[in-house]
């Protein structure tokens, strides 16, 4: 029918980043480095394979990440902090088991200072603001057990704000419904306890809208499909309760189809090169589809459930019952 | 000949300072020869805190290198502003990265940056201007629509900024009816911004959206924004879904070989090339009859039986979702 999950060669794969890779691209990149350590280590999470990088590099990469001036984490040593690195950092020590090495009081202040009079939150001090980085600072301040400090009205107000006429939400107040912005729109009222914001029928039905013919989720009417979506459009399904709206088998095909199967790695669809951002997304739709073989991911926090729930911050999402390896 | 910071004479007084050299190997770094030239440099004026001319000269190098290194656009940016640099000048430099680079955020946080320092009605006219010229390449480029929205919501000038969207809009979805960007541009211009100049009445305006909604659903019936569209404008009007049974009817069955001699304007029909029943039209009459409650209840679960086994059959669940929604309430 299609291949099945290579879980050893992506394990390779996430090992092998970093490693002689075309040197430009790479440094190019920099800005993204914790995001893309959170992002395989998730993966390699979900894969059941946590070990394939080592602990003490992980913790030592990320502290050597924190800007002492802000009293936050940068993307990159010599990075300036921001919001979404922070959350980076806070989840990869997380699951190291070393949240110890935070300075929390400092990395609270420091969320808590980007959040605007109207609710939203910058991503630095240098003040973009998205709804992608209002997500970053509830999760983290959440994680971090200090979500009791954030004005929960003033940011759902935000949220409110930002809700379109199909039900969807965008980067900001007028901006269109995007798949992504509704994964991160939705995910913090999750966690806010305030999903009555949400008009879960109709956000539903648009989302269950995302599956094409071939099977792949999209982000927007009219739009092409893309691996990544398997992440923002079915995590935020599952936290509606929604997730048997979309047709499983044939998304589940799609995934695997865009799989690299020579070098390892999941790519945004079949035929293009991979990435350790569509890989961790990619599993991230399976672990949801129900795919044998791999850990539950929980779809609010982007990381293994088992995890957040050990930490009491599960909330009442629903994922497909995990088949068994025949 | 040298391109090199490191080789010109104008910079030998500042300290370059290297990448992090004993790299974790979780993380090992490569270069280009001009990129780590550039950055190096960088890092020495960043320690020095220099915000001079030449500062410009070296963070417009390394943008155009790698527009996604934010902390470079930040210190530009604090330079232009302790230079008191001319910022429409500025903003012209950065046209052609924009159109180059147009999937980065930092380059549209920049010009939102320098429009928000100019606070002028006659910069945000320009600026209007050249995102047409945008959006003309990537007609649903998500950054490029939002700052546009941002621009019209921030200066909230009727007569000349609000005043053409709604046409550009429509000059878009002349281009293509199924730009999902231009639709939600539409709603965002006709009801969710306060009420526009000339759209005082606004039942004359609900009558002119849906009359427009349903045109363009007629030229394309499986037309998912368009339908969006028009279910958001009754939503938002509070109009019963209803009173449009008579237009959707004939979207909910196959292609009639006698079209009416009559037009109705009010109820155009699909066109010839179309393919029918279209989806969104069945979904749209089976809530109208599940409204309606009673004995219209098994007409739409009629319809949505349909749907689930032969229309729509990838969302079967959701289709079979809503029978037992509905048989459960009446």
């Amino acid at each position: 029918m299609g291949s099945a999950l290579d879980i050893p060669l992506h394990v390779k794969y996430i090992q092998s980043l970093g490693e002689n890779k075309d040197d430009l691209v790479y440094h190019l990149t920099a800005h993204l480095r914790m995001n893309a350590v959170y992002w395989g280590l998730t993966a390699l999470c979900i894969m059941g394979h946590k070990d394939a990088l080592d602990r003490d590099e992980t913790i030592a990469f990320v502290m050597s990440c924190w800007d002492n001036e802000a009293g936050a984490f940068g993307a990159h040593p010599d990075h300036d902090a921001h919001i979404h690195a922070t959350l980076s950092a806070i989840q990869i020590l997380l699951m190291q088991d070393a949240l110890d090495r935070i300075d929390v009081p400092r990395v609270v202040k420091y969320i808590l200072s980007l959040q605007q009079p109207s609710g939203v939150f910058a991503g630095d001090h240098f003040g973009e603001i998205d709804t992608r980085f209002l997500y970053c600072a509830v999760n983290a301040l959440s994680l971090l057990d200090h979500l009791h400090e954030l004005d929960v009205e003033k940011t759902v107000g935000y949220i409110r704000r930002c809700k379109n006429f199909d039900g969807g939400f965008g980067a900001r107040e007028g901006a269109e419904s995007h798949a992504a912005q509704v994964w991160v729109c939705v995910s913090a009222l999750a966690i806010l306890d305030r999903l009555d914001e949400v008009d879960q029928d109709t956000l539903g039905w648009w989302l269950a809208e995302r599956q094409v013919p071939n099977g792949g989720l999209n982000g927007r009417p009219e739009k092409l499909e893309d691996v990544c979506y398997s992440h923002w459009v079915l995590s935020t399904m599952s936290i509606l309760n929604k997730i048997p709206w979309i047709d499983a088998d044939k998304l589940t095909a799609f995934i695997l189809s865009a799989q690299d199967l020579e070098h390892g790695g999941i790519a945004d669809r079949p035929g293009d090169l991979p990435d350790v951002f569509h890989t961790i997304f990619g599993l991230g739709g399976l672990s949801l589809l129900g795919y044998p073989g791999l850990a539950d991911l929980d779809p609010v926090y982007c990381m293994p459930a088992d995890l957040i729930e050990s930490k009491g911050l599960r909330k009442g999402w629903e994922a497909l019952p995990r088949r068994s390896l025949t | 000949m040298s391109d090199l910071f490191a080789d010109d004479p104008e910079w030998a007084d500042v300290v370059p300072i290297r990448q992090y050299e004993n790299v974790n190997p979780i993380a090992p770094i490569f270069y280009s020869e001009e990129y780590k030239d550039a950055t190096d440099y960088f890092r020495g004026v960043v320690k020095t805190g220099e915000l001079s001319p030449r500062v410009l000269k070296l963070t417009e190098r390394i943008i155009r290198m790698n527009p996604a290194h934010y902390t470079a656009w930040q210190h530009r940016y604090k330079t232009l502003i302790a230079l008191k640099a001319d910022l429409e000048d500025e903003l012209r430099l950065m046209d052609d990265i924009a159109k180059q680079f147009l999937k980065t955020y930092q380059v549209w946080h920049h010009r939102r940056l320098l429009l928000t320092a100019l606070n002028s009605v006659d910069v945000a006219v320009l600026e209007l201007e050249f995102l047409r010229d945008v959006l003309a390449d990537d007609t649903k480029n998500y950054h490029t629509w939002s700052y546009r929205q941002w621009i019209l919501a921030h200066f909230n000038n009727e007569a000349r900024l609000w005043a053409r969207e709604r046409a550009y809009a429509e000059a878009l979805l002349e281009e293509d009816v199924r730009n999902n960007s231009a639709w939600h541009h539409r709603f965002f211009v006709v009801f969710s911004s306060g009420v526009r100049l000339g759209d005082e009445d606004r039942e004359q305006v609900l009558r002119r959206e849906l009359s427009y909604a349903k045109e363009k659903i007629a030229l394309a019936p499986n037309n998912p924004s368009a339908w969006n569209y028009l279910r958001g404008a009754l939503e938002f009007t509070k109009t019963p879904f209803e009173t449009l049974t008579s237009f959707v009817e004939p979207y909910t069955t196959p292609q009639s070989p006698n079209a009416a001699d009559v037009v109705d304007l009010d109820n155009p029909l699909p066109s010839e090339q179309a393919e029918l029943p279209c989806v969104a039209a069945l979904e749209f009459i089976a809530d109208v009859y599940e409204e309606r409650g009673g004995e219209a209840t098994s007409k739409a679960v009629e319809i949505w039986k349909s749907l689930a086994n032969e229309r729509d059959v990838m969302r079967k669940k959701y289709w079979e979702y809503r029978i037992r929604d509905a048989l459960q309430s009446s």
